[in-house]
């Protein structure tokens, strides 16, 4: 595909993306994969791709972002996951707003400014209790597929409120609520409200400036969004691709470098 | 200028001065009269942690909210680390420390005297009598201890001492952004203060002063908030990352740059220096004049932005800290709080906070 002007990637801990853009910035070109134990030779892997596709990559800048974006010796720059994903969602909405990105072992919440800078942002990493591992850990004790869990989760009204603060002891708690006969889909919706409970602080934290976007793997999941426009009271949007947004940032990074004509090599 | 290599060990500074026929006292954070300690011939040698030391020690006698430097410090002591000195001086600067406090005189008592220091929370007249009465008990306790009773004239010429190398200090944090140093040299510096005698201090820092000024140094300028620098790498990963630390609000460094005293009675004098300091969340300053602080410093300085770099589950600092941050909000300087835990290395997670923190001061610029 000849239209490829720059590349961004982002190498998270959960997947890694890369993201080709047009002279406008329009993301034309992607590849999402698992993330693998040796980032460095799924990045050669993914450039190998890439080349194939454009023919060659001399004159293509590429921006890295994500936790691995210091293992992408390749590119050209690294920006944080933060800035990028903030210049992605902008372009993608052309507004500001706060941005929500729950993703499989990591959550932000950035404050975005009506010009799409970051005015504010607050991050959890420490602990999988706010992240989409959270609820991957349980729905594989409960049995569910992942892609059903939010269904089932929103197919009840009733659910289970879930004390754990911690995924492992979460686990535990499940465990005992079915037990108890507890019905599974209580459950699911008792974990993902405490999911959300967690993420309802951390926007507090940085403060709502609606509207709410949410970006990441986690946003596949259709409870994720019903709860948190729920606990919020505000109307949530998605973007078109929710995980790709770091990496289309990372691209729009990149196109500014080729634009400048700086560092290309 | 290869200022670290001339600072003396902590080590070699407590053997000697003992050697000397000196005492040390091992003091943990954050304020208390050093010219009373020096009036006895007692050494002050701060504890700061220390960092990166077995905790499982101190877990057993301390609930895990409590903060990483409360904990380390007991590990450190149960492990023997403070065998070398002769009196262990604890100010209640928090909860924590006096929880510590507590631990050390009923459970685990050492076989060192504990002196605790009972800080009045506010700068009214009567927290001036109440510090000048308290530090008369210390004079009593540290008299019981070293068989000494200085006189006014010995604690005067004490406290003249300590007022000498705290100018000197006042010096350092203002020529900061013209030294020939690094952050980390500069902070290596500042830092000995920890534990070196007044007049070595007084010695080393104006030959740091002497050095012709250069012109002030390349990045993004940061003003460091918070506790302690730990691991003092840190300072050498912003200044990777394209910034420099201009000014400091450090518990350790800039809160305590005690200003002289006014009052011709000794242990008065040494109480006004501590109240008067710049304002500290340990000593109940309301959050209004670490605002008016804060502003202060970033206009003299030129920061664009402050870091605040927190001890996970330092109550005084992290109440103040959501109040503190919507204020500079207002007056529209960014900032940014990091928590951590300081037996942890520098994290992945640390340093993209404040990386992603410089890209919006970048972006600013
Ligand atoms: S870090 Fe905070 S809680 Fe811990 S000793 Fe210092 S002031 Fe107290």
């Amino acid at each position: 595909m000849s239209g490829i002007k720059a590349l961004g990637i982002d190498v998270g801990s959960t997947t890694v993306k890369i993201v080709g853009v047009d002279t406008e910035g329009k993301m034309c070109w992607h590849i999402l994969e698992q993330a693998e134990p040796r980032v460095e030779d799924q990045v050669e892997r993914f450039l190998d791709h890439t080349r194939q596709v454009v023919g060659t990559l001399d004159r293509i800048p590429l921006v890295a972002t994500g936790y691995g974006r210091g293992l992408v010796e390749q590119a050209t720059r690294s920006v944080t996951e933060i800035t990028c994903h903030a210049k992605g969602v902008y372009r993608e909405f052309g507004h500001g707003g706060t941005l929500v990105d729950i993703g499989g072992q990591d959550s932000k919440v950035i404050g975005i400014s009506p010009e799409g800078k970051v005015l504010d942002f607050v991050m959890n990493d420490k602990c999988a209790a706010g992240t989409g591992r959270f609820l991957e850990n349980t729905a594989s004790r409960l049995k569910v597929p992942l892609d059903r869990m939010g269904d089932e989760a929103l197919s009840v009204v009733e659910e289970v409120p879930i004390s754990s603060t911690c995924t492992v002891f979460a686990e535990s708690e499940v465990i005992s609520l079915i037990a108890h006969g507890v019905p599974v889909a209580s459950i699911l919706r008792g974990l993902h409200r405490s999911l959300i409970k967690r993420t309802v602080a951390m926007i507090r934290t940085v403060g709502i400036v609606p509207p709410l976007m949410l970006s990441g793997g986690v946003v596949l999941n259709p409870a994720i969004c019903r709860l948190l426009e729920e606990e919020t009271g505000e109307k949530v949007v998605l973007p078109r691709y929710p995980q790709l947004m770091g990496a289309h940032g990372a691209a729009l990074f990149a196109l500014e470098i080729l634009n400048d004509g700086s560092q290309v090599s | 200028m290869e200022v670290i290599s001339v600072i003396p060990r902590r080590l070699d500074v407590i053997n000697k001065y003992k050697e000397q026929g000196g005492y040390v006292a091992a003091v943990l954070p954050i304020h208390y009269p050093r010219a009373l300690l020096r009036a006895f011939n007692v050494l002050p040698v701060e504890v700061w942690g220390p960092p990166r030391v077995d905790t499982s020690h101190g877990a057993t006698h301390l609930q895990p909210y409590i903060c990483s430097i409360v904990h380390n410090t007991l590990s450190f002591l149960q492990m023997g680390g403070l065998d070398i000195t002769d009196v262990i001086i604890i100010p209640h600067a928090c909860d924590s420390l006096q929880g510590l406090g507590s631990v050390l005189l009923d459970f685990v008592p050492p076989d060192k005297p504990i002196v605790p220091i009972y800080l009045p929370r506010g700068r009214r007249e009567s927290d001036i009598v109440f510090l000048t009465r308290e530090f008369y008990a210390i004079y009593q306790r540290l008299e019981a201890i070293t068989g000494r009773a200085p006189s006014d004239a010995d604690l005067m010429k004490s406290i003249r001492r300590e007022e000498g190398a705290d100018e000197v200090l006042i010096k350092l944090h203002q020529s900061h952004s013209c030294l020939p140093l690094t952050d980390i040299a500069f902070y290596r510096l500042i830092r000995s203060r920890e534990y070196l005698p007044a007049e070595t201090f007084i010695e080393l820092a104006q030959a740091v002063l002497a050095k012709d000024i250069k012109k002030p140094r390349d990045g993004i300028p940061i003003l460091l908030s918070g506790i302690v620098p730990e691991p003092m790498s840190l300072l050498e990963a912003i200044s990777e990352m394209g910034a420099m630390v201009v000014a400091d609000d450090l518990a350790c460094c800039g809160r305590r740059l005690y200003p002289p005293g006014r009052s011709g009675d000794p242990l008065r004098r040494m109480a006004e220096r501590i109240i008067y300091a710049p304002p500290d969340p340990t000593r109940g300053n309301p959050i209004r004049e670490r605002r008016e602080h804060l502003l202060r410093l970033i206009e003299n300085s030129g920061a664009k932005g402050v870091v605040f770099y927190d001890v996970k589950f330092c109550e005084p600092e992290l109440f103040d800290l959501p109040t503190l941050r919507c204020e500079l909000q207002k007056a529209k300087v960014p900032s940014v709080t990091v928590e951590v835990d300081i037996n942890d290395p520098l994290s992945h997670q640390t340093l993209t906070r404040i990386e992603a923190f410089l890209e919006i001061l970048n972006e600013r610029r």
